[in-house]
């Protein structure tokens, strides 16, 4: 990803997404400022043709976008930009979302729903409903519809936009957890100077290396004949690292991190929303599994090396 | 490790790398057909003559300089080998610890006369290490060691014991680490390697039978072993530095990982080309795990390339992989019945499931390594 893009996203999602914004957003309104500020800084047209930027810088987004949990459905807008011809607003607000199953982050604010099957909209009927996190997640029915050119691998692209958000937000929650047990005293000193404590932090820093590498992997691979299988490989583990950092991540930050007025669980939330969403972890395992036996038992060596 | 957080680069393998592991492949189809061992883990094959083979194809010592037998090839040339090896259930335990970590500690502390005399050999596979870090009352706590070298004329009479010495009683020498001078306040100070040639007076080598009926480790006996001045490995008193300077070519490897996986080959070829949801899931998880590991692995070598010493990452890697390699067996039993013993996967599982305690204990247990990690994130 390009350093100066990175160091811009960061900061604006470091400087305008607070406490306030997440719970207004869960609320279900539309952070407005927020999409304005990200759209006048063009980092809306980051994937798409003709903006000198790529799969990595896109996908670096969605990473920078999970530190922060930046509460817009940036997932979508980015991908649907990067798909040619489909998302044709150039005013903001303005923006294009994407319906998988009938269901479509932040529909209610949309003003374009493009559906996987391979239609598009800007008609369409919205019924709000929200993830487990409190992301919007509303039902859309779209009304004379017009073919749309999806990509045949979309459901991988959307795949890894979760893999990519997830990593993010494990990033931040083992920092949040790191500066807790510094913090937090305990039987007169900090508990990251129990052993206990320590050996846990370990464990999630090894969940949050991993779920970093089995990411950027697939990010690696967009464009090459193993995008599938790197995809498939990083959901399923960063998926499963979701589930382990979280767990560990709460058991760290003790019934402060279970507070609502903690910010704590709009990340933990989000892990366990994302690892859920475009596939759980055994629909991509299964997915892997088959690609794995199909070659056969003395060459599964082969296709872990990709050579 | 940057800014204390643990970073693990993508590294992409050098286009000379698959025509090196097309090589490999192609060798190990004549030297080792792939069927005849049944299990992937590096100590489980002690093979001299299959080693010297790998030395003639400059596959032992592939980082050094060449005026030392070396191949002056990268380190991701070197993982290419070693990973397609243990694949393979390659028998590669003679050459793995001289190859692995004793040549590279004499290439950077050893004098120009050890380079001489040893790496070449090394290379060539003729000449075997052992490691002599833990004692009967010194695992974990390995600055607690207390086989003392005392000063005599022209070097060193070694007394006290090395315990769990892996392929003692078949290598040439060891590189024990032992006190030169008394303990005081600062534990890590007064310690230093020698090499002892095992098969010299003075040093007694008893094997241990295992809980698998195997005896590959060792009790290492010296009883007023004379160890010439020679033999002192970089500076007396500068052992603890040199001893965990080897700790990043140690732990970071594919062998950290991949022990276990003789068991994955043979759940997929037991699953079929048409596994069952709950079986292409579970070959799914694992391989979704091995592909991750190997990558952070291989971040790692990339580190070594750049000359970095990362310790900690290392620690990790190892950490992660273990648990890994222990976790696959326990997974495939539950997803297969009771097969004959003589069944290629369950030959493979018995030896795994009997290994399997091992693969947190060697090299530094779970508890050492999270207390390295935990050090790396500065929580102590």
């Amino acid at each position: 990803m390009d350093r100066l893009l990175e160091e811009t996203t960061e900061r604006l999602f470091a400087d305008h997404v607070g406490k306030a914004t997440l719970d207004a957003a869960e609320n279900g309104g539309f952070p407005n400022e927020l999409w304005s500020r990200f759209h006048a800084a063009g980092l809306h047209l980051v994937g798409s043709a003709g903006s000198d930027t790529g799969w990595p810088d896109l996908f670096g987004v969605l990473k920078v976008a999970g530190r922060h949990a930046a509460p817009l459905p940036l997932a979508e807008i980015l991908l649907a930009g990067a798909i040619d011809g489909v998302a044709n607003e150039t005013h903001s607000p303005a923006f294009t979302t994407i319906a998988t199953g009938g269901v479509a982050p932040w529909a209610r604010a949309a003003s374009r729903v493009v559906t996987a099957d391979g239609e598009t909209s800007t008609d369409f009927a919205c019924s709000p409903n929200a993830n487990l996190a409190g992301e919007p997640r509303d039902e859309v029915t779209l009304h004379n519809a017009t073919p749309a050119p999806v990509p045949e691998n979309l459901a991988e692209l959307l795949a890894l936009s979760r893999v990519a958000l997830m990593a993010g937000a494990l990033e931040r929650i083992l920092e949040m957890s790191l500066e807790y047990a510094r913090v937090r005293e305990q039987f007169g000193r900090p508990i990251a100077k129990f052993q206990a404590v320590q050996h846990n932090l370990a464990i999630l820093a090894g969940e949050v290396a991993a779920a970093t590498c089995a990411c950027d992997a697939a990010i690696a691979a967009c464009g090459t004949a193993r995008f599938g299988d790197e995809v498939a490989a990083a959901k399923a583990r960063v998926g499963e690292a979701a589930g382990v950092g979280a767990e560990i991540a709460h058991q760290v930050h003790g019934a402060m991190g279970f507070t609502h007025e903690h910010n704590l669980h709009h990340f933990t939330r989000r892990l366990w929303a994302w690892r859920d969403e475009h596939g759980r972890e055994a629909a991509w395992q299964g997915r892997l599994g088959r690609r794995i036996a199909a070659a056969t038992a003395d060459r599964a060596w082969e296709f872990l090396v990709g050579d | 490790m940057k800014q204390g957080r643990l970073a693990f680069d993508a590294v992409e393998l050098p286009p000379e790398a698959k025509a090196l592991r097309s090589e490999v492949r192609t060798f190990l189809k004549a030297e080792w057909p792939v069927d005849c061992w049944p299990n992937s883990d590096f100590g489980a094959g002690h093979d001299p003559a299959f080693s010297r083979k790998l030395g003639e194809r400059g596959w032992i010592g592939m980082t050094w300089p060449k005026e030392h037998g070396g191949g002056e090839r990268s380190f991701f040339e070197r993982y290419v080998v070693t990973e397609e090896l243990l694949a393979a259930g390659a028998p590669v335990s003679a050459h793995w610890i001289a190859d692995r970590q004793s040549g590279p500690l004499l290439l950077r502390f050893g004098s120009d006369a050890q380079r001489r005399r040893y790496l070449p050999a090394i290379a060539r596979g003729e000449c075997f290490f052992s490691i002599g870090m833990s004692e009967p009352d010194s695992g974990s706590d390995l600055a607690s060691v207390r086989t003392r070298a005392d000063p005599v004329a022209g070097g060193w009479r070694v007394n006290g014991a090395k315990i769990w010495t892996t392929d003692a009683h078949r290598n040439h020498f060891i590189i024990a680490l032992v006190r030169t001078e008394p303990q005081g306040e600062n534990r890590h100070a007064g310690l230093s390697q020698l090499i002892v040639d095992l098969r010299g007076e003075g040093v007694a080598v008893r094997p241990i039978r295992n809980l698998a009926g195997g005896e590959d480790f060792n009790e290492v006996l010296f009883q007023d072993c004379f160890v010439p001045d020679e033999n002192v490995v970089g500076e007396p008193g500068n052992g603890w530095t040199q001893v965990t300077s080897e700790l990043g070519y140690e732990r970071s490897g594919p062998e950290r990982f991949l022990s276990a996986f003789r068991v994955f080959v043979e759940f997929v070829r037991a699953a079929g080309p048409n596994p069952n949801e709950d079986e292409a899931a579970l070959i799914g998880r694992l391989a979704s795990h091995l592909m991750t590991l190997r990558r952070m692995s291989l971040s790692v070598a990339g580190m070594l390339q750049n000359g970095e010493s990362p310790a900690v990452e290392a620690a990790l890697v190892k950490s992660l992989g273990n648990d890994f390699e222990k976790l696959l067996p326990e997974l495939v039993r539950q997803k297969i019945d009771n097969l004959p013993w003589h069944h290629p996967l369950e030959r493979s599982l018995r030896q795994t499931l009997l290994h399997a305690p091992s693969f947190t204990l060697r090299g530094g247990t779970r508890e050492i390594l999270r207390g390295v990690i935990a050090r790396g994130l500065g929580l102590r």
